[in-house]
């Protein structure tokens, strides 16, 4: 859910102080006395960079949808891949060019700034749905108003409502109205044609489809993934552009298609085809933006900038071909990369990956020569995310809002190790931690691999970064992804060596890398990337405690009253029964998910497969295959996430202390309290979704000693055994259960463990729970944060629990933690700090991260969110401008227990 | 004629852009100024025809809106 303005709480005092930091862009509220410890800004250009990010909204066009249909229809019978190549060719040369004032990188995913648009051929049914309403209101002509424009501030960037001419989409895109007619024609013509439509027609022949479907309605699992985001969370590969240029890899093209026509095997020639193809329209579209760069210093009487117009007009005319010379022509390469990426589906967490490791020979030459300096070397870092933050990903309401909150998790990585098991901290990558100070902005979002071998000055720096209180860099720990990685990818050959080439993918998804030979200035350099495909791709979000409820209640969904899984007609009266229960839930949950998305992900591989990402990952190009066909190095990448395991673990123990074990009450008495909601009006009657907000009913009291004895069992966080027990027997299940199904391509699934922004969403349909969590409340975020204000004994409490298990079972595990700024202040707060920290990682955790702020300042925040535009926190795994939150993340977040101490 | 039909403008987000020539931020609504010079859009080609309000057709065979930007369009040909 996105902010909507009536949902803002208002405050019992409006009183507040300006805020005498620069950071928070806002107001303090009053007995917030303690300054922002650092205070750091961009450049002067980065500044107005940003200032003019801050007035834009998120706005989506129909250019590339246009071109790319009107070619796909153009080219009906041509073998399926070489079509859609030609669709994403004319899709890319026909964008209009846009090049803003004072960038030095420029070129977005569409002309807009935070520019994006839809991609019917993935899913057309959002548009068709909508259709009436749509036509409406572009029919309904206005003149848009500059003062109505401005109200628009309140919810930052979203176009939350339509107004005068533009229509808003989804809850955040603008739209123009004169572009509506053509986006539902478009849609039309997509009818039973796309991924979701012709996906949905055979994973209909999946046995227990019709279970699947009740699962969907009841938000037990909160979406496909086939045709919704299908890449992503995953690590880029820059390597062939930076070794070849565009040029290059269309020789290489040209050259295999030569030596495998005619020869078995065929498709390669095809994937060839379509990545000379796709490149072709990469060129034009850079080739655009030089002339239109020249347009704008023809017009520009100012000189610098007319010098920077040609300056940029020739780095693009040069890198529409060649390799990069430099460490500016290299960035704006891999930036042109990334977005072409981006615009050939919908995808979120596209992450850099080891970003600084992979420029460092190009930078290293430029500050050896002069040609960078450090102030130089920060503010073109620092236009780098300015380029990260503007992307939006176009997708539906529930995708954007209830799972993204609008994040679109470009994760960069600092540290690790090297190919030679040395650190691989380098000093460019001590300047983007700089450059994500002076430039706090939620992209790219910042991960340390933490290892022993990094160096104390490069930790301590991180540590300075964390505290300035935008929620990165995360704290990730090396050997633990290490020991994942090879246990789950020795099978496709993955040797040690290799697997310190890792990265993070999207906002915590452990992803498979390379070494690449990049040859520079004379030297080898061997940069990691990426060489997986997507992640977090097969069963998305299973709700454990929506599973439980549906064990508790005899496989129905009480919110609907419909019979989601087939009865079990058991009394419950053991807790062995009722463990048995939930796995038998929870497997056939795993298994009707896996096959209908492995249905829609075949079909997407068939109908829009990915090229340009395919070209990009080894060893796609070497053997002639697209991602969908297995040409990645490493393939098991497909998952099952769930949310909610805190809640189900503590549920789970008070179930077994009250009902089994001391008889407190029976299973029959605990549901008539859930049922009555122990008493409380619901989150959605009161409009807050935080335990620590909910208001009493008359008949409270009725329910008081159950709910008190819910409350009072075990809660995780505390190092207690009865409850981590329970939650190690889950982890070890979990873990263990996933290896039984089969992705499409073959490779048994792994568990993943993030909430993203679903525990929101998905506790908002989910009733009271046995741990004593009311009805709509948001679930515990991440995997293993414990659930607001139930961890009352410090943080090194909630790290041995946190630890219980093996974390190397599970792609990730992950950590929120808040603490008030005046608990890490100063330079003994700094290594206070990172000592924490160590000593948790020490214990075998894979992550960590914080959010350094007073709830007092989120708070007033809510209450006041047009003087906060720039505050930023930290969900579960991404950085998010506060504004653009939903409500029911905000809630949360402000609930959170806040340490005091460490 | 109005902000977003002049070559000058460049969009920023679907509401309002900046004048390419003098830099300030205009809305996209607001009326033109005297600089005016006519943006590429396809109701301005002669390959384009109006069927429908916001609809029509290019080259007599493809569907096509009359405000879609042509500045990119190698078809394009001013009426």
């Amino acid at each position: 859910m996105l902010i909507d303005p009536n949902f803002i709480i208002m405050s019992k005092s409006n009183e507040t102080l300006q805020c005498p930091t620069t950071n928070y862009y806002g107001s303090l509220p009053k007995n917030v006395d303690k300054k922002r410890e650092v205070n750091k800004k961009p450049t002067n250009r980065v500044e107005k960079i940003r200032n003019r990010y801050f007035e834009t909204k998120s706005s989506a066009s129909i250019e590339f949808p246009y071109w790319y249909t009107r070619k796909w229809e153009e080219k009906e019978g041509e073998v399926s891949i070489v079509r859609r190549a030609e669709a994403l060719r004319s899709g890319f040369e026909h964008l209009t060019p846009s090049i803003f004032p004072g960038e030095l990188l420029v070129m977005g995913k569409a002309n807009y700034l935070r520019g994006s648009y839809p991609m019917p051929w993935l899913s057309e049914a959002f548009f068709l749905a909508k259709e009436d309403e749509m036509y409406k209101e572009a029919l309904e002509a206005g003149k848009v108003s500059a003062d109505e424009v401005t109200t628009m501030g309140q919810g930052g960037g979203n176009v939350t409502k339509s107004i005068g001419n533009v229509m808003s989409i989804a809850g955040k895109f603008g739209m123009r109205k004169e572009e509506m007619p053509m986006l539902l024609k478009i849609a039309k013509k997509w009818y039973n044609k796309s991924v979701d439509d012709i996906g949905h027609k055979y994973e209909q022949m999946v046995p227990g489809y019709n279970t699947k479907e009740e699962i969907m309605r009841a938000v037990i699992c909160m979406f496909d993934s086939g045709y919704t985001l299908p890449q992503g969370r995953e690590v880029m590969n820059y390597y062939y552009p930076l070794q070849y240029g565009i040029k290059g890899i269309i020789d290489i093209c040209i050259t295999k298609i030569d030596s495998s026509a005619g020869y078995p095997d065929m498709d390669r020639i095809y994937f060839y085809k379509s990545v000379e193809t796709v490149l072709y329209g990469i060129q034009k579209w850079i080739i655009n933006h030089a002339n239109e760069a020249r347009f704008m210093a023809d017009l520009e009487d100012d000189k610098k900038q007319t010098d920077e117009y040609i300056e940029i007009a020739n780095r693009l005319d040069w890198i529409s071909n060649n390799p990069p010379r430099d460490f500016r022509d290299a960035l704006q390469l891999i930036w042109i990369f990334h977005i072409s990426v981006l615009n050939e589906d919908a995808i979120s967490g596209l992450s850099p990956g080891r970003l600084g490791q992979v420029l460092y020979p190009f930078w290293k030459k430029d500050m050896d020569e002069g040609k960078l300096t450090r102030e130089s070397s920060i503010e073109l870092l620092e236009c780098m995310r300015m380029k990260f933050t503007e992307i939006d990903c176009f997708a539906s309401m529930g995708v954007v809002g209830g799972v993204l909150s609008g994040n679109t998790f470009n994760n960069l990585c600092i540290g690790g190790l090297n190919k030679d098991d040395e650190s691989a901290a380098n000093d460019l990558e001590m300047h983007i931690l700089e450059s994500s100070m002076t430039c706090d902005t939620p992209q790219p979002t910042l991960s340390l691999l933490y290892d022993e071998k990094l160096p104390e000055e490069f930790l301590l720096k991180g540590i300075e970064t964390t505290k300035i209180g935008t929620g990165y860099p995360a704290w990730v720990n090396n050997r633990v992804a290490i020991e994942f990685l090879l246990e789950n990818f020795r099978k496709e050959g993955m040797q040690l060596e290799e697997a310190r080439a890792w990265s993070i993918g999207g906002c915590l998804e452990t992803s498979a890398g390379s070494w690449m030979p990049l040859e520079f200035n004379g030297e080898t350099h061997y940069i990691p990337g990426g060489s997986a495909p997507a992640t977090s791709v097969g069963v998305h979000f299973i709700s454990l405690p929506k599973v439980l409820e549906a064990v508790l209640y005899n496989g129905i969904d009480k919110r609907t009253g419909r019979m989601v899984y087939p009865p079990h007609n058991k009394k419950l009266t053991s807790y062995d029964e009722l463990w048995q229960v939930f796995k038998d839930y929870f497997s056939l949950t795993v298994e009707v998910l896996t096959l209908t998305n492995n249905i829609q992900h075949d079909i997407w591989g068939k109908v829009s497969p990915s090229i340009v990402n395919s070209m990009l990952k080894p060893d796609c190009l070497d053997v002639g295959k697209d991602i969908s066909n297995k040409g990645c190095r490493y393939n098991r990448t497909f998952n099952v996430e769930i949310c909610g395991g805190v809640n189900l673990a503590n549920s789970l123990a008070s179930l077994k202390k009250n009902v089994y074990l001391e008889n407190n009450f029976s299973i029959d008495k605990l549901k008539e309290a859930i049922d009555a909601n122990f008493g409380y009006l619901t989150a959605q009657e009161i409009g807050s979704y935080s335990l620590i907000e909910q208001k009493k009913k008359d008949t409270y009291e009725d329910w008081l000693k159950i709910h008190t004895q819910c409350l009072d069992a075990p809660k995780y966080g505390n190092d207690d055994s009865f409850v981590d027990n329970i939650f190690r027997d889950w982890q070890h299940w979990f873990s263990s259960m996933c290896e039984n199904y089969k992705s499409l391509y073959d490779e048994p699934m792994y568990s993943c463990q993030i909430s993203v922004s679903t525990h929101a969403p998905m506790g908002a349909v989910t009733l009271a729970t046995p741990d004593g969590r009311l009805s709509g409340t948001t679930f515990s975020d991440g995997s293993v944060s414990a659930y607001p204000g139930t961890d009352r004994n410090g943080p090194y409490a909630l790290f041995n629990s946190a630890t219980c298990y093996n974390h190397a079972l599970s792609q990730n595990s992950q950590l929120n933690m808040k603490i008030h700024p005046s608990v890490v202040s100063g330079r003994e707060g700094s290594k206070k700090f990172l000592e924490m920290i160590k000593a948790y990682l020490r214990k075998g955790a894979f992550h960590a991260q914080f959010n350094i702020v007073d709830s007092r300042m989120l708070k007033d925040a809510q209450n006041n969110p047009e003087k906060y535009r720039g505050l930023m926190v930290r969900v579960a795994g991404f950085t998010q401008y506060w504004v653009e939150l939903g409500k029911q993340i905000q809630d949360e977040v402000i609930a959170r227990t806040e340490y005091e101490e460490i | 004629m109005k902000h977003k039909d002049c070559i000058y403008y460049l969009p920023v987000d679907a509401f309002k852009g900046i004048c390419k020539r003098d830099k300030s931020n205009i809305n996209a609504d607001d009326d033109a100024c005297e600089n005016f010079k006519l943006a590429p859009r396809c109701e301005y080609c002669s390959n384009f025809e109006l069927t429908a309000e916001n609809m029509g057709i290019c080259m007599k065979k493809y569907d096509a809106y009359p405000q879609m930007n042509a500045s990119t369009c190698a078809e394009f040909h001013l009426n």
